[in-house]
């Protein structure tokens, strides 16, 4: 992470669970999600949002710095201890985006408590099982075939590269084990639940994602009512980090902020 | 001194090749079962079964053996059946299961029942013993590894809850929930079958079966390594009352004995050859040990402890057939050069329990036999003689 004397990291309490946190700007609250590899902090993308919003990039419990509830076992866990914390933080209308399993707890959030939500944009997410294909077995691919696969250019997975200390990244792998191991990356009831999120949600997905296919994303948007989705021409797996300035426009707008 | 047999029961009709052109040249869990000839397989059961059941005419007081899925390396992918089988055709040694994988039941219950029923039949015969499993049984069963350790542990205490509290009976536990235990079966030894725990001298493990005055086998392990192990065991068994002995120690290695030394070094080669051993395609780390397997909290917890590192780097499987064999990891020989070996390593392990594994990888079933001829007239009387030398009680002698 490069310093950024705008950006604050902190560390809060929810439900008696210490939990680091990123945040950076003033305005209008998005509430970023990360996935498997850990939270990369403010990635070009949400400082982009920075600008004219004020961004929230926690770090899940049981990942890096922060604590994990022993009772907190599931997705679905996760989205009911996120949802106390925008509670416990004082926030509303707020702007979620989540990618891949980021994206998972986001959409089972909105699917919870709808009304807390101004807007839903999922990248390349989990939860639901793509019409076609399947997708990619994280945990039997391996760490290094994954993240090939995901990202196709070298320099730009070392960008997106994870915690150095292999303590932490171990006890990230062994959450994301303990989150999505069966059912493998989705929930079953996730796709019947989904058409009750009335909010705006924006689907985004790299064409060429090789970890989950892009028929999830017409699944997702075929069955939300006020969805849009978005496919990103020659991104993967992780088209915000890919093709930052082909995804920011698309959020600004989604997200009613300036460009 | 309890003397148990065992074969890992390999399949072997397959090449190196076959394994490094496999999906992550894995040996275990994704090698491709096309690669499995039913027609041989069918053969070699029904050997294998013929070599445990002329093991008792040799004077083995056990016979042992293991499981694992998804492997061409041990063909005991259903365990209870073949000990079922060797309830009925034998009559005499102890059916010796080094062990059930726990944490991949999804019904211990049906467990204890086909326990109990092998007990049963084999006249109260059974030592059940249970085991976690590789990262590779998680896999091969879908079983979340992060809870491994968890289910291992509720699914002992269930079955044990299972074969000593009158049915019937409910359980409500984190991974099993079960509205009416009342299993009609029960084990005929009382309060249950035997409980051994096998493994490669994880201090947790030790310290669970040492809690418990379960003997703890030690499997290949460096015999200076087992030396700190069972200080972790004996610290433990102290704490909650009693002074261990060889009876709560077992040691399991490959032994294999032919009439000439020159002969035997040769034969034992084929415990290491192909991908059963060195030279194999090493296995990706992920499959034996997925994330979550060994929990990081729980490493951290037992930071203090440390055993010394094994003198064989890479272990048996990789540090070459003449280094393994001059450390006595794998003791090869004529009947007087094992006897010899023996002595040397019963004096430093000293188990109640030692686990004779006469062959693997390629060893004939021709081998195999001339092998566990050769037991029958000389190593064996040698052993038990050595036992009561050493003072090696088994834990059918002294109460572990």
């Amino acid at each position: 992470m490069p310093a950024d004397s705008n950006s604050q990291e902190q560390q809060i309490e929810v439900a008696g669970a210490k939990i680091h946190i990123h945040k950076r700007g003033e305005g209008a609250a998005v509430f970023s999600l990360h996935s498997i590899e850990g939270n990369l902090g403010m990635l070009p993308y949400l400082d982009a949002l920075s600008q004219s919003a004020s961004v929230y990039a926690p770090t899940h419990p049981g990942f890096g710095a922060s604590d994990r509830p022993d009772w907190l076992e599931s997705i679905s866990d996760l989205a009911r201890f996120y949802l106390w914390m925008l509670q416990d933080l004082g926030l509303d209308e707020v702007h979620l985006i989540g990618g891949f399993m980021g994206g998972w707890i986001a959409a089972e959030m909105a699917v919870m408590c709808p009304q807390v939500l101004g807007s839903l944009t999922l990248i390349d997410t989990a939860g639901v099982r793509p019409s076609e294909g399947e997708i990619a077995d994280i945990f039997l691919l391996g760490d290094e075939q994954t993240a090939s696969i995901a990202i196709g250019d070298p320099d730009l997975l070392a960008t997106a590269s994870e915690p150095e200390d292999p303590f932490v990244r171990l006890r990230g792998r062994e959450m994301t084990t303990r989150l999505c191991w069966k059912p493998y990356m989705h929930d079953p009831s996730l796709i019947h639940l989904l058409p009750r999120v009335k909010v705006p949600t924006l689907v985004i997905w790299g064409e060429n994602d090789r970890i989950i296919p892009p028929s999830a994303g017409e699944r997702i948007a075929e069955t939300m009512p006020n969805t849009r989705l978005e496919v990103i021409a020659g991104a993967g797996h992780l088209p915000h980090i890919e093709k930052p300035d082909e995804v920011i426009p698309l959020l600004q707008q989604h997200l009613g902020l300036a460009e | 001194m309890f003397l148990m047999r065992f074969t890992e029961r390999a399949y072997y009709h397959y090449t190196e090749e076959d394994v490094r052109n496999s999906y992550r040249s894995a040996v275990r869990l994704t090698f491709p079962n096309s690669h499995f000839d039913t027609a041989k397989a069918s053969h070699m059961y029904n050997y294998y079964l013929d070599e445990y059941e002329y093991s008792e005419e040799v004077g083995f007081d056990g016979l042992m053996l293991n499981e694992h899925h998804n492997t061409p390396t041990c063909m005991g992918a259903a365990m209870n059946l073949e000990a079922a089988i060797l309830a009925r055709t034998t009559k005499k040694p102890k059916i010796v299961l080094l062990g059930n994988p726990l944490p991949i039941q999804e019904n211990p219950i049906r467990m204890a029942e086909e326990l109990a029923e092998i007990d049963l039949i084999s006249r109260g015969r059974l030592v059940s013993g249970f085991v976690r499993g590789t990262g590779v049984e998680s896999w091969a069963t879908n079983t979340n590894p992060v809870y491994n350790r968890d289910r291992f542990q509720e699914a002992h205490d269930l079955i044990i809850k299972t074969w000593t509290t009158p049915g019937p009976f409910r359980w409500e536990g984190k991974h099993y929930e079960f509205r009416v235990v009342n299993p009609f079966v029960r084990p005929l030894q009382e309060p249950h079958p035997p409980v051994w725990v096998p493994g490669s001298a994880s201090p947790e493990t030790m310290i669970w079966a040492a809690q418990r005055h379960y003997p703890y086998v030690f499997l290949e392990a460096d015999p200076d390594v087992v030396g700190d192990a069972k200080r972790i065991y004996a610290d433990a068994a102290n704490e909650v009352g009693y002074e261990p002995g060889p009876q709560n120690f077992g040691y399991l290695f490959r032994v294999h004995v032919q009439d000439t030394d020159e002969k035997a070094y040769e034969v034992g080669k084929g415990f290491l050859s192909g991908n059963a051993g060195v030279g194999r395609v090493p296995m990706p780390m992920d499959y034996m040990n997925p994330p979550g397997y060994s929990s990081i909290e729980g490493r951290r917890r037992l930071a203090n402890i440390n055993l010394r590192p094994d003198r064989l780097v890479g272990g048996v499987d990789n540090a070459g057939y003449d280094r393994v064999v001059q450390l006595n990891r794998i003791v090869v020989g004529s009947p007087d050069t094992v006897i010899k070996k023996l002595r040397e390593v019963l004096s430093v392990v000293r188990p109640g329990i030692l686990a004779v594994w006469t062959n693997d990888g390629s060893i004939s079933h021709e081998d195999t036999m001339r092998c566990l001829r050769l037991m029958k007239d000389e190593v064996l009387p040698a052993l038990r003689e050595l036992g009561k030398e050493l003072e090696l009680p088994g834990p059918f002698d002294v109460a572990p």
